[in-house]
């Protein structure tokens, strides 16, 4: 289940801005895996620690992939090591890409980025520029200084880009966005969970996308226990209140490749063949499929093709 | 057992002194009292490292305690972070701690001979700040230890040159060992079944978090 990696070298490291800096991985053999706008990739960093980034460069070139990362005051270990550790030269793995944020085709689309939430849309707005399709940016960000690719979106995009610095000016009014609104547009949005939960209140839920980099706040009724059967190996298990049906599944020698497990980057997703799964991510699974890192089971028993 | 009567002599310390001789490098000229950008860099890639501490009576004990490479934090420049990750809940560290606050790390990368040695006072703590930091598959430590460092520096590879501790042959002594499930029911439960020992052993080792 793990999913196929390919090796990159770090081509070379730049900052983007204040506390973020921009990795190019050039592929070390061959082509990289193609994608499209809204993808992203686990990097698997020489501290063994595996993390999710949207892909911001070119879909064009095969040759590298480039991702922004923050680094982040908390940091759990992948941020702080891609800033203060990585060097160029260095081999690394990367995912093939997968994406849970498509570009779905509209007469014109509305982008509203804050902060390092700008990586997915970058490559959005190119291509819908490059279609000809009207699309405007919104980018918030603390400061000019903290917002990666602030000038470069200005320089390319003129006055389609509208950049924000939300200590001096406030944050953006989505209200007023959402009433300007072209009819039929579609509306993306990856940010903080502030301005994920603005968008929210603001937009149609049928018109508006949105990608999160930490699970959005949720509730759920107690976690009940429940079986679930290994179809392929007819192995069943009992997964405790208490335990995630991905860690039962890799206690049980079952490992499932596993990412973020906060239900917000889609790589342990497994085909659930029988029984209703109860899905508490923030992904979205699509039919007959499942993130066993967060999501659990509605019924006493799930079947899942392992 | 050894007896009074067959037990090896005692050197003092002075004849120990003159029987190893002045120090190669003036211990204080390789010692720093935080931690340097290569100091970091090591801890950053270090998975392991021993735990010293000792009771108020002096009593000693030395701890194992590993995880990803970087899993001790650098808060800052003199001041570093364990998580408590769950073990057998003895919590010897923690007892010795609380009366002596005295502490002995020994980083270990493997492949790198040279060892990492930071020493310092520490306490426990469960600041949110500090635990977030230490996140491992989606599962936050209870509570973390703060060490106050006062020396850092680096130990020379001759121990591990000498004991051979990375070279992949090496890994041929493990079979002489009986596995840690024999050992347990011969000492403690005989009778009992050693593999049974062993099939709750690698249970545990399964679930780390």
């Amino acid at each position: 289940m793990n999913a196929p990696m390919q090796q990159t070298v770090v081509d070379h490291i730049d900052r983007a801005a204040e506390d973020v800096v921009s990795l190019a991985l050039r592929s070390a053999s061959g082509p990289l895996a193609p994608w499209e706008p809204g993808a992203h990739i686990d990097l698997a960093l020489p501290n063994w620690l595996t993390r999710q980034y949207s892909l911001c460069g070119d879909p064009a070139d095969r040759g590298s992939y480039r991702v922004a990362i923050r680094n982040e005051r908390l940091s759990r270990g992948g941020s702080e090591y891609i800033h203060r550790f990585l060097r160029q030269g260095r081999t690394l793995g990367v995912s093939l890409p997968r994406n849970h944020f498509r570009l779905e085709p509209a007469p014109a689309y509305l982008f509203l980025a804050g902060g390092i939430g700008i990586t997915p849309l970058l490559p959005m707005l190119r291509a819908a520029a490059a279609s000809g399709v009207p699309a405007d940016l919104v980018y918030a960000g603390q400061s000019v200084a903290t917002m990666p690719f602030a000038d470069e979106l200005r320089s390319s995009y003129g006055d389609r880009v509208r950049i924000v610095a939300t200590r001096r000016q406030g944050r953006p009014d989505l209200a007023a966005l959402a009433s300007a609104l072209p009819p039929g547009a579609r509306v993306y949005c990856c940010g903080p969970p502030a301005m994920l939960a603005e968008a929210e209140a603001a937009f149609p839920a049928g018109r508006l996308h949105t990608e999160r980099f930490h699970p959005a706040p949720k509730s759920f009724a107690p976690n009940e226990e429940f079986e679930v059967e290994c179809a392929r190996s007819g192995q069943t298990l009992r997964v405790p209140a208490d335990e995630s049906l991905l860690d039962v599944l890799t206690h049980a020698g079952r490992p499932v490749g596993s990412g973020c497990r906060e239900g917000v980057c889609g790589s342990c997703e497994i085909a659930v063949l029988d029984g209703e799964p109860e899905h508490r991510d923030d992904i979205g699974a699509p039919q007959g499929r499942m993130y066993p890192c967060v999501s659990r089971a509605l019924g006493p028993r799930l079947v899942v093709d392992l | 057992m050894t007896h009074a009567s067959t037990r090896p002599r005692r050197v003092s310390p002075a004849e120990v002194r003159s029987r190893v001789g002045e120090p190669d490098v003036k211990k204080r000229d390789k010692t720093l009292d935080h931690i340097g950008v290569y100091a970091r860099r090591f801890i950053a890639h270090a998975p392991f490292l021993t735990m010293a501490t000792a009771d108020a009576e002096g009593r000693a004990d030395c701890s194992p305690r590993g995880d990803y490479p970087g899993f001790a934090k650098v808060l800052d420049d003199r001041t570093l972070a364990l998580p408590d990750r769950p073990g057998n809940k003895i919590a010897d560290s923690f007892r010795n701690l609380a009366e002596n606050d005295g502490i002995g790390l020994l980083f270990f990368i493997p492949g790198v001979r040279e060892t990492l040695r930071v020493n310092g006072r520490a306490y426990p703590t469960d600041e949110p700040d500090v635990l977030a930091r230490m996140q491992t598959e989606a599962k936050r430590p209870v509570l973390a230890l703060v060490v106050e460092v006062d020396e850092v520096y680096f130990h020379c590879g001759r121990a591990l040159v000498r004991s051979r501790l990375w070279d992949p042959g090496s890994q041929a002594l493990a079979d002489e060992m009986p596995s840690a499930g024999e050992m347990a029911a011969a000492q403690f439960a005989p009778g009992a079944d050693p593999e049974a020992f062993d099939r709750r052993l690698e249970d545990a080792y399964r679930k780390l978090y």
